[in-house]
C-alpha cells in the first residue's frame, strides 16, 4: 500500500491544523449510542473546532486507551456509565496511565444515577471525594431554576466563575448564569494540585433523594466546599476535569430559559461554559509553552560561545531570559502574568541564594521574553537556575539548568602591588633585598688583606 | 700469602673499582627485585588501579595530563561532592600527578607513546627501586662498614611494610612519598654531618616536594626540630647544626608554602610550630654561643642560659596564648587521635570508621616485617654505642616512629625505613664479624694507657672471633634467617597485598580460581546506562571509585573534608524513607548505590559499615538518628526477624535485602555474612525502584523515583499499582477539614 505513507503525513498535518496545543484524536465514551443525539450541539461545536471524534462504547472489548504502548487518544471524554464501571479498558489503573503519558480526560458524571464504586475510587487517588452514598444530588433551595424544578430544587442558576485567586488567570468567566440540573457534588482534598473551578453556592447542600426525605442527618458537606466542576493538573501537566451534571451539556439546557427565585428569565450561557470547559481540559487554553531559555555574563559584545555557558565564577554579573508563550484556541501568544503575581527565577544550590522576580523586557508575535540580571553568590558549588511556575489552570514550567560556579582561579585575584595595604610589605620585602645586596657588597669590599698580603708589605 | 687472581681483583686501587662496580650490579638488581616482587596483582589480574584513593589520583593525573597545570591547580570539581563541589586544585597534594605527568610527557616527547593508566600502575614499583638507593644512601652514612647500606637496601626493596602501600596498581602519595621521605633523611644527615649550605638547601628542596607529595611530611617537619633539639639538649651545639637547620627551615618552610593545600599553615597551625620554636630557639643559642666566645665570666654565662630559658619560656606561653586565642589553629584531629586512641572514637567517628587508622594489632608487626622486627631494638642499641649525630637521629625516629606505628596501621609505613636501617646495621656488624675467614689484624680493645697497672691479659686482650664452628654456625643461621625473610615476604606479597579489592579473587570448591567483578559490572552499568549528569549516592567509601570508573557525580567520597554532608547522607541510609526521601530530592539524588555481601559472604559490605554511619549521622542530629535504636533489648545489632523496627525500617536495610528472599525457597533466605535466617517478607520500597543488581549481588543501584503524578504519597501510589484498593477516607472525629483557596 503505497499511498499509505502519504495518508499518514496527511494524518499528522490534520493533527498540526488541530486547534488544540495537544493533538485532536478525542475518545467519547457513551455506552447507549442513543444518549448521543442529546448533546448533538455539543459534539459539533467540538467537531467546529477541529477534534476528530471517536465514540466508542465502555462494552466493546476492542477498545483500548494504548496502542502498541503508545496513547491512541490524545483526549477522552467520559460520559457517566450505566453499569458497574466503565469496564477492563477504562479501569481507573488505565486511566491512570492515560493521564501519566499526557492525555487528557474529562470525567461527567451525573446526580441522576448511582456513580460506580470503580470511578469513586478512581477519584480517591486525586483526592477528589464523592459522598459516600454515590447517589447524592445538589441541592439549594436559593439558587434553583423555578420553571424546570420548582419541586426538587436540584436544578441550580449559578453565576459563572470568576477568577479563583486574585493571581490567577479567569479561563471560565463571563456574562450570563449557568444551569447545572441534578449535579453529583464532590468535595476536594487539599493538594495543590486540584482546583476548584465551579463551586456551589453558600446555601447548596448534597442530598441524596432516594433516601427518605425529610431531615438530613451527617450532611456530606455543605456550601462551598461542595463543589460541582473540578480541575486535576497533574505533575506532567496533563489535565483531568471531573464534570457533576452532565446533564448540563445537553442540548436542552444549551438553549434553556431559566429564572432564579425573584430574579428574571434568563438564557443560559451552558454553551459558551462547556466550551471553555472542553477548550482548558483538552488544552486548548493555559497552555504555557518555554522557548529559549538563555545566561550569560553581562557583557557588550555577545558572540553564540557566550551564551549558556556551563560554569560560572563567584561575584559575576549574570543575565538570565527566559521565553514564554501562552496558547488561546488557535495560537500561542505573548504571555502576560497576571497582576499581583510574578514570574520568578531562582538560583539555588540546596536552597535559593537568589529569589528574583522576572521583568517583561521584550515581547515577539507569540512570546513575552523575561529577564533579570543578578549577581552569582559568593559561594562556590553546583547551582541551577530554576524557574518554578506553577498556577492553577496554567500548565506547569518547572525549568532547571546546572551551573558551576567556581572559586577565583590563581590569576584572577589582583596583583600584588594593586592592593595599597600591601605596599608596607612590598617596601619592606625590597628594602631587605636591597639590604643585604648592600652588605654583601661592603662586605666583600673591605674584606681583611690577607696574611700573605700582610707579610709582604711588613717585609 | 700467595695472590690468587681473585685477590688481584680485590685489593688495592684496582680492588676499589671492583667493589664499585659490585655495589653497582647488587644495586640494580636489588632495585630490579623490588620492582619485579610489585608486579603480581598486574601478571594475577590486569594493569588496573587499586583500592579507593588511587582512582582518585588516577582520575586527576588525568585531568593534569588532558588539561595541562595551570587549569589542574584552578581545578574546580564539579563531579564530586554534589551540589557543594570541591576545590580539588587546592585541597590535594600535587606531588603524584604531577610526577606521573612529568613522566608521561618526558616519554611523549621521546615519542614512547605510552598510556598514562600504565605509568600511574607502575609508578609505585618504580619508585621503590629509587627508595631501595636511597636507602642505601641513607644507611651508609649511619655505619662505616659497606655491606650495611646493601642490606638495608634489599630489606627495603622487599619488606612487607613498605610493599604493602607500593604494589603496581597502588597509586597513591605513599607510591612517591617514603622514597621522597627516606631520601630528604639522607640529605639532612649530610647537612648534619657537613654542615654545607648547599645540602641543606637540597635538604628544603626535597623536602618541598614531599609537602607536595604526602600529608606525612609534617613527620619530617617535626623529626628534623627534634634531633636538633635533642642534640642542643645534649650539648652539641656546633655551627654545623646551625647552618644546616636555618637553611632547611627557611628554604624548606617557603617552598612547602607554595603548596595551595599548605598555604600558611607553617605559621599558623600547632603542628608545624616545634619547627618554628626550635629555628628561634637555635638563634638564642648561636647568639648564646657567639657571646660567650667574648665573655669569659662563669656567672655571665649562667645569666645567659637563665634568659635563654627564660625566653625560651616566654615564646612557649606565647605561643600557647596565640593558640587560646585562634590565632594559631588547634591540633587537628587526626593529631590527638595520634595520643590518644579513644579520642577519635568519642569525637570524630568518620577518623575512627576508617579501618587504617585502628589501633595495630601485634602479629601485623611480625607479618609486615619479620626478623627486621626483633633486630630492630639490637640496631638501636647499636645506635647508642657510637653516638655521633646521626645515631641520635636514628634513636629519636626510632622512638618516635614505633610509638606512632602502635598507634595507627598505616603509619607502620613510617616505622619500616628506620626498621630496615637499624636491622641492616646490627646484621652488617654480625656479618663483619663472623664471615671473616682469617682471625685478621685484631682488633684492640680499651687502650691499655688508662690499664696499664692491670693484669697482662687484660693489657692488649683479643677481641674477636676464632672458631671456625661459631663463625659458620652463626653465618649458616643468619642466612637461613635471611632466605626465611626473603620466603616470608614473597610470601605475604603474593597472598595479602597483591589484591586490587576492586576485582576479588576467591577458589571454587574445585581449587580453581573464581573472579568476582561485582564492582567493575556495576559501575560499568552506570557508565552506559545512566545520564552524564546523573548523581549517584553511596557511602563515601565508593565515591573515588564511581568518579573514576563510572564517570558519575557523586554526593559524598573518601575526600571525606566535609563532615554534615557525609552525616546527610548517613541519615539518608539509616531514616525511614519519608525522612530519606526528601534529602534524597533536595540532593538531586538519582540513583543510590550499595554494597550487599550477604549472598557471597563478603564481609565489607554496607550493612557492615550501617553503624558507622548511624554513628556519623549521629554526631549532627542526635535527636533524629539513635544508635541504641539500631540495638535490640538484649544489645544485639541483628538483621533477622529480631531486628528493632528502626533497623528494618531504614532504607539501607531495605535496599540491601529488597527481593533477597526470592532467591531461596520460602523462609529459608540467609545472610551469609552475619549467619542469620532472614525474615520471610522482603522489605517494601516505595520511593526507589531497583535499577540494577550485579551477578553476585554484591551491588545493588536503586533509581530515585519521581514526585507522583497526582501528588500521592509514595506508598499510596505504589498500593494502587498492585490493585489494592484505597480505603475510604476514614472517618476522622473532630473538625472536617476544610479547604480554602
Amino acid at each position: 500500500m503505497r499511498w499509505c505513507p502519504s495518508l499518514m503525513l496527511f494524518g499528522f498535518l490534520a493533527a498540526v491544523n488541530a486547534l488544540s496545543s495537544s493533538g485532536n484524536r478525542l475518545l467519547v465514551v457513551l455506552e447507549d449510542s442513543a444518549e448521543k443525539g442529546l448533546y448533538s450541539t455539543l459534539w459539533g461545536d467540538l467537531e467546529a473546532r477541529g477534534y476528530n471524534l471517536i465514540f466508542e462504547s465502555p462494552k466493546n472489548e476492542q477498545l483500548s486507551l494504548f496502542e502498541l504502548g503508545d496513547r491512541a487518544y490524545d483526549h477522552v471524554l467520559l460520559l457517566p456509565p450505566k453499569s458497574k464501571g466503565f469496564g477492563p479498558s477504562l479501569s481507573p489503573k488505565n486511566l491512570v496511565d492515560f493521564i501519566d503519558s499526557d492525555g487528557n480526560v474529562l470525567l461527567a458524571l451525573s446526580g441522576k444515577s448511582t456513580t460506580p464504586s470503580a470511578v469513586s475510587s478512581l477519584l480517591l487517588e486525586f483526592d477528589l471525594h464523592l459522598p459516600s452514598d454515590r447517589s447524592s444530588v445538589a441541592v439549594d433551595h436559593f439558587n434553583y431554576d423555578t420553571l424546570s424544578a420548582s419541586e426538587k430544587h436540584d436544578v441550580l442558576v449559578l453565576e459563572r466563575p470568576g477568577k479563583l485567586r486574585p493571581d490567577t488567570k479567569d479561563f471560565f468567566g463571563g456574562e450570563g448564569v449557568l444551569a447545572i440540573p441534578s449535579a453529583s457534588p464532590h468535595t476536594l482534598g487539599d493538594t495543590s494540585l486540584l482546583a476548584p473551578i465551579l463551586r456551589a453556592p453558600a446555601t447548596a447542600y448534597s442530598f441524596n433523594p432516594k433516601e427518605d426525605a425529610g431531615s438530613v442527618e451527617d450532611v456530606f458537606a455543605t456550601g462551598s466546599q461542595l463543589a460541582l466542576v473540578s480541575a486535576l493538573q497533574a505533575r506532567n501537566s496533563a489535565r483531568f476535569t471531573l464534570l457533576g451534571s452532565v446533564e448540563s451539556l445537553q442540548d436542552k439546557w444549551f438553549s434553556a430559559s431559566v429564572q432564579a427565585p425573584g430574579g428574571k428569565q434568563v438564557e443560559t450561557a451552558n454553551r459558551e461554559f462547556a466550551k471553555q470547559l472542553t477548550a482548558w481540559t483538552f488544552k486548548e487554553t493555559g497552555v504555557l509553552k518555554v522557548g529559549k531559555i538563555e545566561h550569560h555574563l553581562v557583557k557588550d559584545d555577545l558572540t553564540v560561545e557566550d551564551l549558556n555557558p556551563t560554569i560560572y565564577r563567584v561575584k559575576n554579573e549574570t543575565v538570565f531570559t527566559i521565553e514564554v508563550s501562552e496558547y488561546a484556541y488557535d495560537k500561542y501568544i505573548p504571555f502576560e502574568v497576571p497582576a499581583n503575581d510574578a514570574l520568578q527565577l531562582e538560583f539555588t544550590m540546596l536552597s535559593p541564594f537568589h529569589r528574583l522576580n522576572l521583568t517583561p523586557t521584550k515581547q515577539t508575535e507569540n512570546s513575552t521574553v523575561f529577564s533579570t540580571q543578578f549577581t552569582v553568590p559568593d559561594q562556590h558549588g553546583i547551582f541551577s537556575f530554576r524557574v518554578n511556575y506553577k498556577r492553577p489552570f496554567l500548565t506547569n514550567i518547572e525549568e532547571k539548568h546546572e551551573v558551576t560556579v567556581r572559586h577565583y582561579a590563581h590569576n584572577e585575584y589582583p596583583r600584588s602591588w594593586k592592593i595599597s595595604g600591601g605596599w608596607v610589605w612590598i617596601a619592606g620585602l625590597w628594602s631587605v633585598i636591597a639590604g643585604f645586596l648592600a652588605f654583601v657588597v661592603v662586605w666583600l669590599y673591605s674584606a681583611p688583606t690577607s696574611a700573605a698580603d700582610r707579610r709582604k708589605k711588613t717585609q | 700469602m700467595a695472590e690468587s687472581p681473585v685477590d688481584v681483583l680485590l685489593k688495592g686501587s684496582s680492588g676499589q673499582s671492583t667493589r664499585g662496580l659490585l655495589k653497582v650490579i647488587i644495586l640494580v638488581t636489588i632495585a630490579a627485585a623490588a620492582v619485579s616482587s610489585r608486579l603480581f596483582s598486574v601478571i594475577r589480574f590486569e594493569s588496573i588501579i587499586h583500592e579507593f584513593d588511587p582512582w582518585f589520583n588516577f582520575r586527576a593525573t588525568k585531568y593534569l595530563v588532558q588539561n595541562g597545570f595551570y587549569d589542574f591547580w584552578d581545578w574546580f570539581d564539579d563531579r564530586t561532592w554534589h551540589p557543594l563541589g570541591r576545590v580539588t586544585g587546592g585541597t590535594l597534594y600535587p606531588g603524584l600527578m604531577v610526577t606521573s605527568g612529568v613522566i608521561y610527557h618526558i616519554l611523549r616527547f621521546l615519542t614512547i607513546p605510552v598510556d598514562i593508566r600504565n605509568i600511574c600502575v607502575l609508578l609505585a614499583p618504580g619508585f621503590s627501586g629509587l627508595t631501595a638507593l636511597a636507602m642505601y644512601l641513607l644507611t651508609n652514612e649511619m655505619s662505616s662498614s659497606p655491606s650495611a647500606g646493601l642490606l638495608a637496601a634489599a630489606f627495603m626493596g622487599i619488606t612487607p611494610g613498605y610493599i604493602s602501600r607500593s604494589v603496581a596498581g597502588s597509586y597513591d602519595n605513599e607510591a612517591i612519598a617514603i622514597f621522597l621521605l627516606v631520601f630528604t633523611f639522607f640529605l639532612w644527615i649530610k647537612a648534619v654531618k657537613i654542615g654545607s649550605i648547599m645540602w641543606g638547601a637540597l635538604t628544603a628542596l626535597f623536602y618541598g616536594y614531599m609537602v607536595s607529595a604526602w600529608g606525612g611530611y609534617v613527620f619530617i617537619t617535626n623529626l628534623i626540630p627534634l634531633h636538633i633539639f635533642v642534640l642542643l639538649c645534649m650539648g652539641r651545639y656546633s655551627s654545623r647544626l646551625y647552618i644546616s637547620y636555618t637553611t632547611w627551615y627557611a628554604l624548606g618552610t617557603l617552598a612547602s608554602m607554595q603548596i595551595p593545600f599548605v598555604g600558611f599553615l607553617p605559621i599558623r597551625n600547632s603542628d608545624h610550630m616545634s619547627a618554628l620554636g626550635v629555628f628561634g630557639l637555635l638563634q638564642l643559642v648561636a647568639f648564646a654561643d657567639f657571646v660567650r666566645g667574648f665573655i669569659p665570666g662563669k656567672q655571665f654565662q649562667r645569666l645567659l642560659t637563665a634568659s635563654i630559658i627564660l625566653t625560651a619560656g616566654l615564646a612557649f606561653v606565647g605561643l600557647v596564648v596565640l593558640t587560646m586565642s585562634g590565632v594559631i589553629a588547634p591540633w587537628s584531629g587526626r593529631f590527638y587521635s595520634l595520643w590518644d586512641t579513644g579520642y577519635a572514637k568519642i569525637h570524630i567517628p568518620i577518623i575512627a570508621s576508617v579501618s587504617e587508622h585502628q589501633p595495630t594489632a601485634w602479629p601485623s608487626f611480625f607479618f609486615d616485617l619479620n626478623f627486621l622486627i626483633w633486630l630492630f631494638p639490637a640496631g638501636v642499641y647499636m645506635c647508642f654505642r657510637d653516638l655521633k649525630d646521626e645515631h641520635v637521629f636514628v634513636i629519636i625516629y626510632s622512638v618516635l616512629a614505633s610509638y606512632f606505628a602502635g598507634v595507627m596501621v598505616r603509619l607502620m609505613l613510617t616505622l619500616t625505613p628506620i626498621v630496615c636501617v637499624a636491622a641492616a646495621l646490627v646484621l652488617s656488624y654480625i656479618l663483619d664479624t663472623y664471615l671473616k675467614i682469617s682471625s685478621g689484624p685484631v682488633t684492640r680493645g680499651r687502650s691499655n694507657e688508662d690499664a696499664s697497672e692491670g693484669l697482662r691479659s687484660a693489657r692488649t686482650p683479643e677481641v674477636g672471633i676464632t672458631s671456625y664452628f661459631s663463625k659458620a654456625a652463626t653465618t649458616s643461621s643468619i642466612i637461613v634467617y635471611l632466605l626465611l625473610f626473603v620466603a616470608h615476604c614473597t610470601w605475604v606479597t603474593s597472598n595479602a597485598y597483591s589484591s586490587p579489592s576492586v576485582v576479588l579473587a576467591s577458589r571454587m570448591p574445585d581449587g580453581s580460581q573464581f573472579i568476582i567483578d561485582d564492582y567493575r559490572e556495576a559501575y560499568y552499568w552506570l557508565r552506559q546506562n545512566t545520564p552524564a549528569n546523573a548523581k549517584i549516592m553511596s557511602w563515601w567509601d565508593y565515591g573515588y571509585q564511581i568518579g573514576g570508573m563510572a564517570d558519575r557525580p557523586t554526593l559524598v567520597d573518601n575526600n571525606t573534608w566535609n563532615n554534615t554532608h557525609i552525616a546527610t547522607v548517613g541519615k539518608a541510609m539509616s531514616s525511614r524513607e519519608e525522612v530519606s526521601y526528601p534529602i534524597l530530592r533536595q540532593h538531586d539524588v538519582d540513583y543510590v548505590l550499595v554494597v550487599f555481601g550477604g549472598l557471597l559472604g563478603y564481609s565489607g559490605d554496607d550493612i557492615n559499615k550501617f553503624l558507622w554511619m548511624v554513628r556519623i549521622a549521629e554526631g549532627i542530629w542526635p535527636d533524629e538518628v539513635k544508635e541504641r535504636d539500631f540495638f535490640t533489648a538484649r544489645g544485639e545489632y541483628r538483621v533477622d526477624d529480631q531486628a528493632t523496627p528502626t533497623m528494618r525500617n531504614s532504607l539501607m536495610y531495605k535496599m540491601s535485602y529488597h527481593n533477597y528472599n526470592k532467591l531461596f525457597p520460602t523462609g529459608q533466605a540467609t545472610d551469609r555474612v552475619r549467619g542469620t535466617k532472614l525474615p520471610a517478607e522482603s522489605p517494601q520500597l516505595s520511593t526507589l525502584e531497583e535499577a540494577f543488581t550485579s551477578e553476585n549481588w554484591i551491588i545493588r543501584i536503586y533509581k530515585v523515583k519521581d514526585l507522583d503524578n497526582f501528588g500521592r504519597d509514595h506508598s499510596n501510589a505504589v498500593a494502587f499499582d498492585k490493585g489494592n484498593k484505597r480505603k475510604k477516607a476514614t472517618k476522622k472525629k473532630g473538625a472536617r477539614l476544610l479547604r480554602s483557596e
